[in-house]
Parts: C-alpha cells; sequence; structure tokens
C-alpha cells in the first residue's frame, strides 16, 4: 500500500471552490440520493394514482356542465396545491438535520462549502423533488384546458404561480431543518407552519371580523314578483309571474370593514395562486336579466376563481349598495382592486427568508455556541 | 520544530458545551513530517480536540494555529491544508465508493479531472478498487473507515486528523493504515491519530500526547518513552530457576496469575538494564522462553499516569 504523493496540476491554495460548483455539487449530492431511491417514486405514484382519481371522479359527475373545462382546472390546481403543501415539507424539512443525524453534514461543512452555498443546493433539490409533481399533475391540467372555457395564459399562470409557492413551502422547510436538532420535529414544525398559512391565516381572518364591525346604511335590492291576482283562492288559476321588480330598501345595518383585514389573508397559498390568475372566462352575456329575474347563462365560478373573487370582494369592504344582479349570486364588479398575491408572495418570502437566516446562522462554523444535546460529528 | 507554515501548535485550548467543559487546558504541538498521537480515555476530549483542529468547532478561549492559520479568523484556509477522517461513521448509502470520493472532491474545488483520477488512485491505496462502483451501504465496518480515510486524504492535505482510524479495521488493514501513515509523515505531512488501542500506536507514532479530563497532561516522544521504567515479563522452564536467578541479583518480581501459564514481571529502568538481565538469565543457564515488556511504551505513560479511567 502506497499512497503517491503526485504533484497535483494546481496546489491547495490555489483551489477554489465556485458557488455554482458548490451549489451544483450538493445539489447533485442530494438528487442522486433521492432519485435511487424508491421513496421518492413511491409517492410520485400515489400522487398520480389520488390526482387522476379525482379528475375522473369529477369528470364523471359534473359531465353534464357546459363549463366542465373550467370547473375542473380549477379543482385540479386547487388539488395540486393542497397535495403539494402536504409533499413539499416532507422533501424539504430533513434536508439538513437529516444529514447531520446520518453524520454526513460535519463532512460536509470540513469542506470549502458555505453555509449559504449548502443551503441553496438543499432547496434546490428539494424544489425539484417538489416540481416533479406538478409536471406529474400537468396532463390533467392541461386535459382540463382542452376542455374548452379556460385560456392557455391562466393555465401557464396557475402552473407557475403553483411552482413558486412549492419553493417557498421548500424554502421554509430547509430553513426549519437547518434550525432543529430531529427531522420528526423539523417536518411537524414546517407541516404546522403550512397550516398556519392556510388555516391559521383563515382563522385570525374570521375572527377578526368581529373586530372590524360597525353600523353603517346599506341599500339593498331584490327582485320581487307581483301577482297579478291579488285575490287568491282554489277557483283561481294558476297565478301568473309577472315582471319582476327590482325593489330596493335602505337599513342601517352592522357591516364589516373587511377591508382593513384583508392583509391576513394574502399569506394563504390558495389565496395567493387564485389572486394571482388573471380570470378572462367566458360569460356571455353575464348580468343580463332574463324573464324570470334569473341571470342568463350564469356560470357559477371556479374553486380558485371564486377564492379570487371572494378575496376581491373581502379587499373592497363592504357592499353599501347591494343591485339586483348582485343579488342573483353575480360578483360585484370589484375589478380595479389592487392585487393582493405580490403582499402574500412577500409575506411568505419574509418568512422563507428569516428561517433560512437563522438556519444560516446555526451552519456556521467553526461554532461558537451549540445547542444542548447536539453532535457535531 | 514547528514552524509557523507547517504543523499544529495549540495553546492552552479550553472549550465548554453548556456546563461540562470538554477541553479544559490543552497544549498540542504536532509537528510536519511526524505522525502524533493524542491518547486519553474516552471523554478526555480526544475528539472535541480534533474538531477544534478540523475548524468545525471554535475554541473559547487559548490559541490554535493550523499550517499557521488560525481555524477561528480563516477557516476556508484551514480546511483547504486539513483532511479530517470522523470518528462516527457518516456516508451517503447510495453513493458509490467513487462518487463519495469526487464528490467530497469537487467540494474542494478540485476539477473533474483531477478528482477522478486522485479517487481512483485512492481507492487503490486503501484496497477499496473492486467497490468502486458498488453502493456505499453494501462495505462492511472497516470498509467504511478506509473509505472514510480516502475521504479525508482527497484533496492530499498537508495536515491529516484521524479520529480513532484504526477501530474496526481488521488486522492486515491495520497493517496497511500504518504504512500509508508512516509513507505520509515521510512525505512532510502533519499526522495526529487519537486512539486508544495503544500498542498500534507504538509503532505508528512518532510523539504522543495524553489528555485527561481536558487537560493535556504530558507529552513525549517515543524515544522517551522507551527510555523510561518499563515493566517486562519472563517466563522460563522451569520457573524456580528463574525465581532464584532473579532473587540473587537482589531483583523484585511478581508472579502474574492472569495469563495462562505463570510469568513473573519485573520493573526495570531502560533498556539497557533489560539487555543486561537477558543476558545475565541466559548465561546462568535458566531457560528463558519468553522475556518481552509488559505493554508498549505508550502504555506504560498511560499507565504511569494514573488517570482515572471512566
Amino acid at each position: 500500500m502506497s499512497v503517491k504523493m503526485q504533484q497535483p496540476p494546481q496546489t491547495a491554495d490555489e483551489r477554489t471552490l465556485s458557488t455554482r460548483s458548490a451549489v451544483g455539487t450538493v445539489f447533485g449530492l442530494e438528487m442522486r440520493q433521492r432519485l435511487r431511491g424508491r421513496a421518492w417514486y413511491i409517492m410520485l405514484a400515489v400522487w398520480f394514482v389520488v390526482i387522476g382519481a379525482v379528475f375522473l371522479l369529477a369528470l364523471a359527475t359534473m359531465g353534464s356542465y357546459m363549463d366542465i373545462g373550467a370547473m375542473l382546472f380549477d379543482l385540479v390546481v386547487g388539488f395540486v396545491l393542497f397535495f403539494g403543501l402536504l409533499v413539499a415539507p416532507g422533501l424539504s424539512a430533513n434536508a439538513v438535520n437529516g444529514d447531520r443525524a446520518a453524520g454526513t453534514l460535519a463532512v460536509l461543512q470540513v469542506t470549502l462549502l458555505t453555509p449559504g452555498q449548502l443551503l441553496a443546493g438543499k432547496w434546490l433539490a428539494s424544489w425539484v423533488g417538489s416540481l416533479a409533481f406538478l409536471v406529474l399533475s400537468a396532463p390533467f391540467i392541461f386535459w382540463a384546458l382542452a376542455l374548452g372555457g379556460v385560456p392557455a395564459s391562466e393555465a401557464f399562470i396557475s402552473l407557475g404561480m403553483l411552482a413558486l409557492e412549492l419553493g417557498l413551502v421548500c424554502a421554509i422547510g430547509v430553513g426549519v431543518s437547518a434550525i432543529a436538532n430531529r427531522p420528526l420535529f423539523s417536518i411537524v414544525a414546517t407541516y404546522m407552519l403550512v397550516a398556519l398559512l392556510s388555516l391559521g391565516t383563515l382563522i385570525t381572518f374570521g375572527l377578526s371580523t368581529a373586530l372590524v364591525m360597525e353600523e353603517a346604511e346599506v341599500t339593498s335590492s331584490y327582485y320581487s314578483y307581483p301577482m297579478q291576482n291579488e285575490e287568491f283562492n282554489d277557483q283561481s288559476p294558476e297565478p301568473q309571474p309577472g315582471d319582476p321588480e327590482c325593489i330596493t330598501e335602505t337599513f342601517v345595518q352592522p357591516v364589516a370593514h373587511t377591508e382593513r383585514i384583508t392583509w391576513m389573508l394574502a399569506a394563504n397559498p390558495f389565496v395567493v395562486v387564485a389572486d394571482a390568475v388573471p380570470y378572462s372566462r367566458s360569460t356571455p352575456d353575464a348580468g343580463q336579466s332574463g324573464d324570470f329575474g334569473y341571470v342568463e347563462n350564469y356560470r357559477p365560478p371556479g374553486v380558485m376563481e371564486g377564492i379570487s373573487q371572494q378575496v376581491r370582494d373581502f379587499q373592497a369592504g363592504p357592499d353599501y349598495n347591494v343591485t339586483c344582479a348582485e343579488s342573483q349570486g353575480l360578483a360585484r364588479d370589484v375589478d380595479d382592486k389592487f392585487p393582493i398575491w405580490p403582499l402574500g408572495l412577500l409575506l411568505q418570502s419574509l418568512l422563507a427568508g428569516g428561517l433560512l437566516g437563522l438556519g444560516y446562522r446555526r451552519l456556521r462554523t467553526p461554532v461558537r455556541r451549540l445547542a444542548q444535546g447536539t453532535r457535531i460529528a | 520544530m514547528t514552524n509557523e507554515f507547517g504543523g499544529i501548535v495549540v495553546h492552552a485550548a479550553a472549550r465548554s458545551f453548556g456546563s461540562v467543559q470538554a477541553v479544559r487546558h490543552i497544549d498540542f504541538e504536532a509537528p510536519p513530517g511526524e505522525v502524533t498521537a493524542l491518547i486519553g480515555p474516552n471523554g478526555s476530549g480526544k475528539t472535541t480536540l480534533l474538531l477544534i483542529l478540523a475548524s468545525l468547532l471554535a475554541v473559547d478561549s487559548g490559541s490554535v494555529r493550523v499550517g499557521g492559520i488560525d481555524p477561528v479568523a480563516d477557516p476556508q484556509g484551514v480546511r483547504r491544508l486539513v483532511g479530517w477522517m470522523p470518528d462516527s461513521l457518516g456516508r451517503w448509502d447510495s453513493l458509490s465508493a467513487l462518487e463519495v470520493l469526487t464528490t467530497t472532491g469537487a467540494l474542494y474545488g478540485m476539477s473533474p479531472e483531477e478528482r477522478t483520477a486522485r479517487a481512483h488512485e485512492l481507492l487503490e491505496t486503501v484496497s477499496l478498487t473492486e467497490y468502486t462502483r458498488q453502493p456505499a451501504r453494501v462495505l462492511s465496518r472497516g470498509q467504511q473507515q478506509r473509505l472514510s480515510l480516502a475521504r479525508a486524504l482527497i484533496h492530499d492535505p498537508q495536515v491529516l486528523l484521524l479520529d480513532e482510524p484504526a477501530s474496526g479495521l481488521d488486522p492486515g488493514s491495520r497493517v496497511d493504515l500504518r504504512t500509508l501513515l508512516r509513507t505520509l509523515a515521510a512525505a512532510g505531512k502533519t499526522v495526529v491519530v487519537s486512539s486508544h488501542v495503544l500498542s498500534e500506536l507504538d509503532e505508528i507514532a512518532d510523539r504522543a500526547v495524553f489528555v485527561s479530563r481536558g487537560e493535556s497532561v504530558r507529552s513525549q516522544t517515543l524515544d522517551e518513552a522507551g527510555h523510561q521504567v518499563r515493566r517486562y515479563n519472563i517466563q522460563a522452564e522451569p520457573m524456580d530457576a528463574l525465581a532464584a536467578e532473579l532473587s540473587g541479583h537482589g531483583m523484585r518480581f511478581e508472579e502474574r496469575g492472569d495469563s495462562r501459564r505463570v510469568e513473573y514481571q519485573v520493573m526495570l529502568d531502560s533498556t539497557q538494564q533489560a539487555a543486561w538481565l537477558l543476558r545475565t538469565l541466559v548465561l546462568a543457564d535458566v531457560a528463558v522462553t519468553a522475556f518481552a515488556p509488559a505493554g508498549g511504551a505508550l502504555e506504560e505513560t498511560y499507565m504511569s499516569l494514573d488517570t482515572d479511567r471512566r
């Protein structure tokens, strides 16, 4: 056994590690391990089956709707987001402390790799890992698109926003995994943070509405169908509905100033995705009252579109003048409100960035302060 | 001996974890071109000291220079110089032995050709060529240790820090390790080996630093260790003749019952005295069948320090 003391092309002092090469190496290391394990493939298969089952079930039950394309599209986007929020923490939240537990983190730390490069590589790998799930659900998204009613731009923006959301959740997961010592804890903590964004924002918003209630004068309109025969007994002919009248009344009633608290909803991933999509779906003759007072060709909004409308409605604040068309279920025209999703992305990015920043501090070596019960190697 | 440009100089290093004082006061020197053994009982601070030298852990106080560089001020500079083999078997299960080495090489900034060539060379050095394409999880513990050693050597470091490198190695691999470490030292590298298998260190190390309870209690070269008072075990056929001869020279001996055959143990001041005694016994027609130091030179020091073993 002998080791050649070869003169390397570069001496040790000259070697430097470029960020590109460092991040690429960590990314490659993570991806290789993922691609060679079975867990990821099993998750992908389960995902595909579940999304496919939901899609086909929806297709079968809603087949009679005219706007099946839009309905299904929204359903798939919402479902993919929901499932993505479940998968992304699993792929990211043990990235760093999993290595710590396996004893391989110190081996990386003792090289020229910096904590930032390590986190970037881990984050990229978990993001790409979760994007595979998005790619796998693309067939259903495009299938729904093919059924018509949704412009292609909507599909691409939706996919882009889904990808962005997965990236943010992965960043949160990687950040938490660098802070927490045990993988189990960090995965649970990441799920809690995702739940905080998805459900916590709704609950906080709901509870806060009580704080923004004020009395206000509201003009409310509704349709009335006057009977032609005022006297009305068994002998009279079937009552004939006349032309509906739009009756307007004014009350003083409590209204919720939701425009003051809608920002709370911004950080919700569903709101971000729903709100970012510019809905330009065909609603022929919408708003025109038909003979019977019903809006003709009324198209119920899809899940995501509905979320967007609802949020913009909250943003607009109380509706002091409910028109007859609105009483029929048409959304109020509040398109002039500024979109809320950039705020949502900002809030989520601040959370992810803050966690990654704390994680960075925990990964800096030589370690000065070490958490109780941690071993470096 | 240890100049500014090579080797390791640690002065009054201290490091605590919360209320646990892992390293209280360690003075440590490892000159280039020599193998320095770091010896001490479990929990004495050996691994902590190596983590400090590997620039993973900062000292609370004291000064540390690795190749003339302060690991706290310039960790990157130290990492370029240092190869560290941890005591724990961290591994990337699904990577092949070759990939483990090339990945590590990449993170030391080596070019693809350079790291691939070096990885193949090291796999040969540690006799793992048949596992080049095998996933690391199929390796046995001893093979993992060898791969871990190769990983520490990938960037041809000037300073090598090995934490219990011999544990889990079969006798053949131990001999290989010894040869490798001697070769590296001969090439001018600074080699630090922590272990508590003292008999091995006798043959590998040039010098030893003994630590106990986070303090460096003794530092000596193997030559010094060889010149100290040592215990020798002697056997003869029959033992009576040996006992008579020893008593005749006024030498105190004690009978040892802990080996399968009875032997006498004597304290001798030096190797010269040992040579004299053996010659005397042989000339007195005592049929000496065994005459050997009771333990290695380092073991003798270790025992004489009478450190409390936990």
